[in-house]
This record gives C-alpha cells, sequence and structure tokens, in this order.
C-alpha cells in the first residue's frame, strides 16, 4: 500500500526503460505497454476503491530527496487528483488499441513517458517535484508533434514547446521565490506545499509570485490571448498526443490552479477573479465563434476544447459549490467526450484521407454505427441531456447565477454557441450526399467498439444519474470552499 | 404509482431496444417487428395513462400522484429528484399525446412501409414520445428542461431523417437551433428561479408554496425568460421559422410535431407555471400579444401557400397563436382546452394530407391535386370534418375552443387582440376550405393513378374524424346550457372572466358569420375551376416568401456570424495575436543580429572594444575617486 502511488507513477516510466534496454519489437512493445496500462488502470481503481472521499489527502508518502534544500519525494491523492488520475489511466489503454496496427515504436516509447509525466504532475505535493514532472510531460508531446505530426510539425511543436517553456520558467521562478521566503521567515528550506501555504507576503509581492504560477497554467488551459500555440498544435498533433492534450493536458492547467492558486494565493485571486471571469468569458463566446467556419476537423475541436476550457475556467472562479462541482465534473465528462471526439477523427482520417470538413459528408449513409458514436460525443460536447456534458453545464450556469445574475446569462450562451459549430459541422461531416473521400467510409470494426464504447457508456451514465458521482466528488469541494472562506474571511 | 414511471419508461426502453435491433444489422428487413415493438410501446404506454386518468377523474380535484425513480443529483441545496407527478392537468395532456401519439405510430407503420430506415425512424418516434412524456411528467423544472431538450433532439433526428438531402439536414438543424434559442432563455429563467428559491426545495409544488419569497421585482424577468423557452418550442414570433420547415421529414413526424407533442409543450409550460404568470398580467399581457400576431401572421401566410404540408404548417403556428392568447390572458383552461380539440383536428389534418401524397405518389402542390372526393373517399370524410373543426364551425371540436378564447380576449378588454383573433377566424376558414375544396372538390387536369392505401393509415383517419368531431362538446359554455367539463377538469387558476350571456352569444354569433363567410369565399374563389396562381405580383411574392423572414434572418443575423468568424479566426487570430508573439521573436533575433556583427573577427574592431572599456573603467573610476 505505501508504495502504490509511486507504482502507479513510476510503471511506465519503467516499462518504456526495459523495452528500450532489451530492444523489444513493436508487437512486444505493444503488449507489454498494453499489459503495463491495464495494471496501472487496475491499481488506480484499487485506489479509488480505498480511497475515502471525506478524507483530505490521503496515502501520503514523504521521502528526504535534496535534504539541504528541504525538497522532498512527497506524493499524496486526493479528489481532484484521483479523478485526474482515474481518467489517464482509463484514456491509456484505449489509445494502446487506438495506436495497435502503429509501427513507429517512438509512439509507444513517448505515450509511456507521458504517462509517468502527466500522473507524476498529478500526484506531487512537492512543488520542486511537481515541476519535474510537469516539464517531463511536455516533452514527449512535443516529440509526437515534431517528430510524427503533420502539416508545418516541427514549427508548430516548437511554438508549443517555447509558450509552455515561457510559463514553467515563470512558474519555477515564483516556486524558487516561495522556497526561499520560507527559509527567511523559518529559518528551513521546504517545498512542501503544507509548509508553503503558511508563508504569508505582502499583497503587493503575492501578485507577483501569484502570476507567475498562474501564467504558466493559462497557457496551458489557454485562456484567450494565450492560444496560439493551441490550433497549430492541436492541428499537427497524431492522435493519441492530441487526444492528450485535450483531454488531459489542458485539464492540468485548471488543476493548478485549484491546486496551488487556492492554497498559496486565496486572497490574491480574489484580486485577479474579475480579471479572469473577463477573459474566460470572452474566451468562451471568441473561441466558440472562431470554431463555427474553421475547416479542419481537429482545428475546429481546438477551438471547441478552448471554449469549454474557459467554462471550466470560469467555474473555478465564480467558486460556489455549483460552480465548483460543474467544473470538476465536466473535467471528467469533457475529457471522456474530446477522447471520443478525437479518436473518432482520427478514424476518419485513417478512413478518408482527410479531416477537412468540407471533403467529407455522407458517412451516416455508408457507417451508421459511427455516425451514431460520432453524434453522441458531439452532442455530449454541446451540453444535450443525457450525456454527462450536460449535467456539468448545468451546474456551472448554476453556480454562474449565484455569483452575478448577467455574467450568468453570458455563460449560458454557452449552450446556444456549442450547438452552432457542433450542428452545421455534423452536417457536413456526417450527412448529405456521399463523396470521393468516403465512398469507400468502412463502419467500426470491433476492437474500434471496444475502444470507444467504455467512454460512451461512462457519458451516458454520468448523464443520466449524476447522483453516483456526485457524493464522491462533493465533500472535497465543499471542504476545500470551506477552509478557503475561512481563510479569506480570516484574514 | 410505480405506474407513472412506466408511461415514460417503456417508450424510452422500446426505442432502445428497436436502436440495438436496427444497428445488428440495418440492411435486413424487419418491418413487422420494427412496427409491432413500435407501435405497442405507445400503446402501453397509453393504457397506463388511461388508468391513470380515470383514477383522476373519480378522485378529488386536488389529488396529484407521485413516484420517484431515484435522486437525479444533490450538490449543495441543488437537490433534483428523477420524479413524476401526475395532476389533472397532466392527466389531459397524457390522454392526447398518448392516444394521439399511438395512433400515429399505427400511421406511420403504413406509411413508412418499404423505406429502408423503418426501424431506426421507430426508435426516433418512440424517443420522440418518451421524451414528451418525461416533459408532461416530470415533477420539477428540471426534469422538465432534459424532457424539453430531448424533444428539440429527437424533433432534430426526425426532421432530418432523410439525411442525405443537405436541404432535409438544414431544416432539421434550423429546428434545433431555433430550439435551444428558447432553451437558452428557459434556462437563464429556471436558474434566477432557483437562485431565489434556493434551499426551499425546487419542484413544482414548493415552487408554488414558496413564491412569496421571491421579490416581485423579479417575477417579470422569470417569467420572460421562461416565455422565451415557449417561444422557441412553440413556433412564436419571432422564432417560428422552424415549424414550416419541419415539413422536410416524413409527414407522420409532422403529425406528431404539430398535434400531440413538441408545439403544444410551450402552451402546457405557462398552463404549468400559471401561478407565476397569474402574478405578472405585464408579462401575460406580452404573451397575448405575440400570440395574436403569430395567429394572425400564420394565417396570412397560409392563405398563399401551395404545398399542402406548408399551409398546414402555418395553420398550425397560427393556432398556437390562439392558445398563446388564451394562456396570456389567465384563461389557461381554455389554452389547454384549445391544445386538446386543436391535437385532435390537426393530427388527422396531416395524417389526411400523407394520405393524400402517398397515393398520388408524392405530389405535394394542392394546385396539381383535385378531383379526389371519389377516389379518396375514406380521407375526404375525416378531412372534411377536421376542415370544419379548424375553421370553427359547430358542433365541431374548434368551434367551442377558439369561441371560448375570442370570448376571453373580448372580456379582458383586449379589443385589439379579439380584433387580430377573429380576423385570424376568417382567414382559417378561408385558407382551410382553400385547401379543401382544390383537393378534392375541383375538376382535376389530369388524371391521377392512385397508389392503394394500408388499412392501418385510414383506421387511425376514422377513430380521429370522430374525436375532432366531438372533443369540443367536452367544453360547452354556460351560455350555451353545458358545463364547461373540460375546465372544471383541469381546474386551473383562470383569471375570471365577467361577461353577460347575452354579449356570449352575440360574439358566437359573429364567429360563426366570420368562418362561414370565409368558407364561402373560398368556394367562390376555388369550388369549381382551379387555376394555379401565377406569382408575379410583387405582393405576392412577399407573402409566398413568408415576407422573406427567413432571408432576413440569413441576412442580418446568420452571415454577419459567419463573417465574424472568419474575421475573428483569420484577423485577431492570425495576424494581431499571432503577429505580437512572432514580433517578439523578430526583436530577438534582429538583437542577436545586431550583436552577432560586433564579434566579427576582426582585430582592429577588437581594439577599439578595448579601448572604449578602458577609457569607460577609467573614467569611471576618476569619477569615484574624485568624489572620494
Amino acid at each position: 500500500m505505501e508504495q502504490i502511488l509511486s507504482a502507479i507513477i513510476f510503471i511506465p516510466f519503467f516499462t518504456a526503460l526495459l523495452a528500450s534496454l532489451l530492444r523489444l519489437s513493436y508487437s512486444n512493445l505493444r503488449t507489454l505497454s498494453i499489459v503495463s496500462s491495464i495494471i496501472v488502470f487496475g491499481l488506480v481503481l484499487f485506489l479509488a476503491i480505498q480511497y475515502d472521499p471525506h478524507g483530505g489527502m490521503q496515502f501520503i508518502r514523504t521521502v528526504d530527496w535534496i535534504k539541504n534544500y528541504g525538497i522532498s519525494y512527497h506524493l499524496g491523492v486526493d479528489t481532484l487528483s484521483l479523478v485526474l488520475l482515474l481518467l489517464v489511466s482509463l484514456l491509456m489503454p484505449l489509445l494502446y488499441l487506438y495506436m495497435w496496427h502503429e509501427h513507429r515504436k517512438g509512439y509507444w516509447y513517448n505515450m509511456l513517458l507521458l504517462q509517468s509525466g502527466i500522473t507524476g504532475a498529478v500526484l506531487s505535493l512537492d512543488l520542486i517535484l511537481f515541476y519535474l514532472f510537469w516539464e517531463m510531460m511536455l516533452l514527449p508531446i512535443f516529440i509526437m508533434i515534431g517528430r510524427y505530426g503533420n502539416s508545418n510539425r516541427q514549427y508548430n511543436a516548437t511554438k508549443l514547446l517555447l509558450m509552455t517553456m515561457l510559463g514553467s520558467m515563470s512558474m519555477l521562478f515564483s516556486i524558487l521565490y516561495l522556497g526561499y521566503t520560507h527559509f527567511e521567515i523559518s529559518g528551513i528550506w521546504s517545498y512542501s506545499i503544507e509548509s508553503l501555504s503558511l508563508v504569508i507576503f505582502s499583497p503587493f509581492i503575492a501578485i507577483w509570485v501569484a502570476s507567475g504560477f498562474l501564467l504558466a497554467f493559462i497557457i496551458k488551459i489557454p485562456l484567450v490571448g494565450f492560444h496560439t500555440w493551441m490550433a497549430p498544435a492541436y492541428g499537427s498533433s497524431p492522435t493519441p498526443a492530441v487526444v492528450i492534450l485535450s483531454a488531459i493536458m489542458a485539464k492540468l492547467g485548471v488543476y493548478g490552479i485549484w491546486r496551488f492558486g487556492f492554497t498559496f494565493f486565496e486572497e490574491t485571486l480574489t484580486r485577479y477573479t474579475p480579471h479572469i471571469i473577463t477573459l474566460a468569458l470572452i474566451g468562451l463566446i471568441y473561441y466558440a465563434i472562431i470554431a463555427i467556419t474553421q475547416s479542419s476537423l481537429r482545428r475546429m475541436f481546438a477551438y471547441a476544447s478552448g471554449s469549454h476550457l474557459s467554462l471550466i475556467t470560469l467555474g473555478l472562479f465564480f467558486a460556489n459549490i455549483y460552480s465548483w462541482g460543474g467544473s470538476l465534473y465536466f473535467i471528467i465528462t469533457h475529457a471522456l467526450a474530446s477522447a471520443g471526439i478525437f479518436l473518432m477523427i482520427g478514424l476518419i482520417y485513417k478512413r478518408a484521407k482527410t479531416i477537412n470538413i468540407d471533403s467529407l459528408g455522407g458517412i451516416a449513409s455508408q457507417a451508421p454505427l459511427f455516425a451514431l458514436f460520432f453524434t453522441f460525443f458531439a452532442l455530449s460536447i454541446a451540453g444535450v441531456p443525457g450525456t454527462g456534458g450536460f449535467v456539468a453545464e448545468l451546474l456551472i450556469i448554476i453556480g454562474a447565477f449565484k455569483y452575478n445574475i448577467l455574467i450568468g446569462i453570458a455563460t449560458a450562451s454557452t449552450m446556444l454557441l456549442a450547438m452552432l459549430y457542433t450542428f452545421w459541422m455534423l452536417q457536413r461531416t456526417l450527412f448529405g450526399a456521399v463523396g470521393v473521400a468516403t465512398q469507400n467510409f468502412t463502419d467500426l470494426s470491433k476492437k474500434e467498439i471496444i475502444m470507444l464504447l467504455p467512454l460512451a457508456i461512462l457519458l451516458l451514465v454520468t448523464g443520466i444519474a449524476p447522483s453516483l458521482f456526485i457524493p464522491f466528488i462533493e465533500p472535497w469541494i465543499s471542504i476545500t470552499l470551506e477552509s478557503i472562506n475561512q481563510n479569506i474571511g480570516g484574514l | 404509482m410505480i405506474l407513472l414511471s412506466f408511461i415514460v419508461l417503456i417508450p424510452f426502453f422500446s426505442a432502445l431496444l428497436l436502436g440495438i435491433i436496427y444497428l445488428y444489422d440495418p440492411s435486413k428487413p424487419r418491418e413487422k417487428l420494427y412496427a409491432t415493438i413500435g407501435v405497442t410501446a405507445p400503446a402501453i404506454s397509453a393504457t397506463i395513462a388511461l388508468v391513470i386518468e380515470a383514477k383522476l377523474l373519480v378522485m378529488d380535484s386536488s389529488t396529484v400522484f407521485h413516484y420517484t425513480l431515484f435522486e437525479w443529483i444533490h450538490i449543495g441545496e441543488f437537490q433534483i429528484e428523477l420524479a413524476f407527478m401526475a395532476d389533472r392537468l397532466t392527466a389531459v395532456m397524457l390522454f392526447f399525446i398518448t392516444i394521439i401519439g399511438t395512433l400515429i405510430h399505427l400511421y406511420a407503420s403504413g406509411y413508412m412501409k418499404g423505406d429502408s430506415g423503418y426501424g431506426k425512424f421507430f426508435s426516433y418516434f418512440n424517443l420522440f414520445m418518451g421524451s414528451m412524456l418525461l416533459l408532461v411528467l416530470a415533477d420539477n423544472p428540471i426534469i422538465m428542461f432534459i424532457g424539453w431538450e430531448l424533444v428539440g433532439l429527437s424533433s432534430y433526428l426526425l426532421i432530418s431523417f432523410y439525411h442525405q438531402e443537405h436541404a432535409n439536414v438544414t431544416a432539421g438543424n434550423k429546428a434545433f437551433i431555433l430550439n435551444r434559442i428558447g432553451d437558452f432563455g428557459f434556462i437563464i429563467g429556471l436558474a434566477i428561479l432557483f437562485i431565489f428559491l434556493e434551499g426551499h426545495g425546487y419542484t413544482f409544488e414548493a415552487i408554488e408554496a414558496n413564491m412569496g419569497l421571491i421579490d416581485p421585482s423579479i417575477l417579470p424577468y422569470i417569467a420572460f425568460f421562461l416565455f422565451v423557452g415557449a417561444m422557441g418550442k412553440s413556433a412564436q414570433i419571432p422564432l417560428f421559422v422552424w415549424l414550416p420547415d419541419a415539413m422536410a421529414g416524413p409527414t407522420p413526424v409532422s403529425a406528431l410535431i404539430h398535434a400531440a407533442t413538441m408545439v403544444t409543450a410551450g402552451v402546457y409550460m405557462v398552463a404549468r407555471f400559471s401561478f407565476l404568470y397569474n402574478e405578472t398580467p405585464h408579462i401575460g399581457e406580452f404573451i397575448a400579444i405575440i400570440g395574436a400576431s403569430t395567429a394572425l401572421l400564420g394565417a396570412i401566410i397560409a392563405s398563399f401557400q401551395k404545398d399542402i404540408k406548408k399551409i398546414l404548417a402555418y395553420s398550425t403556428m397560427s393556432q398556437l397563436g390562439y392558445m398563446f392568447i388564451a394562456v396570456g390572458l389567465g384563461a389557461y383552461s381554455s389554452g389547454i382546452f384549445h391544445v386538446f380539440t386543436h391535437a385532435f383536428f390537426k393530427a388527422l389534418l396531416f395524417m389526411g394530407a400523407g394520405a393524400i401524397i402517398i397515393a398520388l405518389h408524392h405530389e405535394q402542390n394542392i394546385f396539381k391535386m383535385g378531383g379526389l372526393k371519389e377516389k379518396l373517399k375514406w380521407v375526404y370524410i375525416p378531412m372534411l370534418i377536421a376542415t370544419l373543426a379548424i375553421s370553427g364551425i359547430p358542433p365541431f371540436a374548434g368551434f367551442f375552443s377558439k369561441d371560448a378564447i375570442l370570448i376571453t380576449a373580448f372580456s379582458s378588454q383586449q379589443y385589439t387582440i379579439w380584433a387580430m383573433g377573429t380576423l385570424t377566424a376568417f382567414l382559417t376558414a378561408y385558407y382551410m376550405f382553400r385547401l379543401f375544396f382544390v383537393v378534392f372538390c375541383a375538376p382535376s387536369k389530369k388524371k391521377h393513378t392512385l397508389i392503394p392505401l394500408a388499412k392501418s393509415m385510414i383506421v387511425p383517419l376514422i377513430i380521429l374524424a370522430i374525436g375532432s368531431a366531438t372533443a369540443g362538446l367536452l367544453g360547452i359554455p354556460e351560455a350555451f346550457g353545458g358545463n364547461n367539463i373540460f375546465a372544471s377538469f383541469v381546474a386551473l387558476p383562470d383569471v375570471p372572466l365577467h361577461i353577460a350571456h347575452s354579449t356570449e352569444y352575440l360574439l358566437s354569433g359573429l364567429n360563426i358569420l366570420v368562418a362561414l363567410t370565409g368558407i364561402a369565399l373560398a368556394y367562390k374563389l376555388f369550388a369549381r375551376r382551379v387555376n394555379e396562381p401565377n406569382n408575379s405580383k410583387i405582393w405576392r411574392l412577399v407573402l409566398t416568401h413568408k415576407f422573406y423572414i427567413d432571408e432576413l434572418y440569413i441576412f442580418f443575423i446568420l452571415k454577419p456570424l459567419l463573417l465574424l468568424s472568419k474575421f475573428l479566426a483569420y484577423f485577431i487570430d492570425g495576424k494581431i495575436i499571432d503577429n505580437s508573439i512572432n514580433l517578439i521573436i523578430y526583436i530577438y533575433r534582429k538583437a542577436g543580429i545586431i550583436f552577432a556583427t560586433l564579434q566579427n573577427g576582426k582585430v582592429r574592431y577588437y581594439a577599439f572594444y578595448i579601448l572604449i572599456g578602458v577609457s569607460f573603467i577609467s573614467t569611471s573610476m576618476l569619477i569615484i575617486l574624485g568624489d572620494f
């Protein structure tokens, strides 16, 4: 039990290491990767069963690492990280299923390393450790796009790298400053979250230190103005990378604000709140309007994803129980739905050799099952009832109204805007006459159904019976909210 | 009452079952199986509904049945149960939704014969029924909203059923998007309502009980935003443009959307929130004005259409306008009564039209029909009854319900609305009989070889004809010696009316006269000869193109939105934001080039740097030392 978190983080890493040392053939590498991902998924499930939703941070493990500077190998899991952990470990086996015929070994190695990086970042409770994993997950994505991507891939990969590095550097600066301040005040070095959350700054300094963190996370999400890497990177990524980008990595930006912003800078964040809400509202509408006329499916859903991540961010900053519940719920359902949609875009590319919306059409006549799944995922993204997306959007909208009625009205416009791009896209992609590109379009194979079915079923269940999931996330939300309100009230 | 949940769940399950069977092997013809499952499900719902209605009929008027399936969500004070509720208003809605719905399913089993998407069609059809039943049985606004949206979704699926044609999918998109504009308003209303009632429960009953807690100045906003939802779903100005295009689906779909389900949802919702609308008379007046304008606009446009389904579509829009006049002026039971009678005759009209269309090899232009009286006798008689009913000729169904609405308008001293309603009644009689005479009576120009119609298509027509002839008798007002069984059954909180019986007789007489005039005009113009009107005159062109409203929307809303999208993508995103990032790179690169020229490997330059360095250091030392 003690080592379970470490096992979850490092099994993929050591699988990659082992495979490279043994110089495995691609089919053995595939078997090994799938086995490792399933073991990890099993461990995470076990962890989730053992986890107590009311218990705060659990399975904590602390080992001194660089003692002189108070840096430790410090892990732990709470509801927020468990949700992301479950998502990433569920998606990995499905992605490997997608990559079944992938002969390029680099694909497999990068995906293994990526999983370790993401789970590490999610589980770290030491800021230096977090920073290491944060950077570790960037490199595989960079390589995936730069080496295996398409259309202007190297330029786009570099753009992604530079912009995220800009954020990471500012975050590193803030981390170091936090640690140093702790040393100045108490005479000992520490980078663990608990001890750093006790450090109090003057408001002026706090704004600057907080901005270092925020910049990293806002670029990762990305909020409007910090997003120029987004559409090109999504457009050039190979499918597995784009799934991770949209379903997991973008959410890590939200995770970061939640984990670090609301523990170190509750007070300071209230100063940022109006600005970030404005930025996110603009993003919500701006991205959605751009998505309407995008011609590439990937770029369209990149903007759609940006719009919905702005919505999640909004929910975060409304900071009431409905909006937080909605945001956390949306993290789950948006990950499932966007994973589904990007996987299916990959399948379209495999079959039609294009993802240009105008060249497609008539898929519903050729492949009804494919059309059904595709429509379902798209509807979930648009937030139609019966899918989890609806529940999440509803909660965020209610939270927005609780925050302010006018802002609530602006937030509710997401329902409308998502419709416009989704349905026009569906019409041109699935319906109409069969075109040249789609004339040999085959329906889903058994393997593809197995890959998509878990996502679809989960979305359906999250939509029909949210009461199965809410009790799992609600205690953490109300406890966290309460402690924040106390801190702000107490100051 | 676990039975309540069966009414809703059975159509959903059969939709799922049909979908699975269909997808397992789409090409295999299994029409018998699909039809059996597809028709049985609503029939079971109808039977169960009858049991519940019978119970409500004999029990006290305040009886309400409840059943909670499970807790849907509970977070903070937001606690919503997937629960059903049946009071007398629900019972009326249930009655015609399930019975007429079942008849339409039966009809569709004949109509869709030979269609490759037979199984898919019935799956969607049952989904539609289930959603509508969820909407009317919901015991709280959130579950109602879910049904509300699912109705929109299934209408999208059904309207764009023949998805190989882009026009059909566009029609489906239009329906869903306009509905969602309405839903956008609806959710705003619901959210505000929730925020103000936070912690006091959120079922219809709890809302009614706690209405007093809401700031009275906020009530009109809630009432208005909720009505925006009704505008979308019930095709009122300005969100009505989807309804005529919804004809793109197969005819049974039109019958279901226009008669038994979907469009009636808006009226139902207002009646369900009657306790709220009674508090906000100004919003009620606004609703009545929108209703009257919609009624008149629909009637005017219908008078100039040639496509049989389009005529009926605009007539639906027009009749819905009547219903909103009633509920807007607080005559909820009259409004629901018109919903009720309208369901019979409108379903009948659409199914009759569908039968004609099938018999004539998918011809929809009425001026290419003609002389079908003898050949389609079993369509002719029911259609005559339905046409009389919608025109408001006693004792057929439409007379009593329409009469009640016009009397309400008059006695509430809304004379403009009353005049608009009466004018609409005239136009209704005119355009409906225009359709009737042209299709059945006028001599046909060409010989038709008719396709024989299936029994499953004729039987529902006859049943509905009986309904259309008699349903109105449930609502005979006091002035005519009846005691308005309907109004006393639904027991809605109507605003009381004060009107003398003599005025009532006068108004009713006037209504009959107006209808007869309309019929006479139609007879004179269309019964003997058929000349397809040519549309060369400008005013005719404007009217046949429904005042170019679609074009206006495209030009003023859709086009600018698409342009804005492109502008943001190419200019703001591509040029301004991207280039400002690129500018940093550019500056960095330029700086690199400048500094690189300094380090050029030539000795004399380096000597020069040394010179500068030495003089700089010595100067600064002099300054420092001098100070010292």
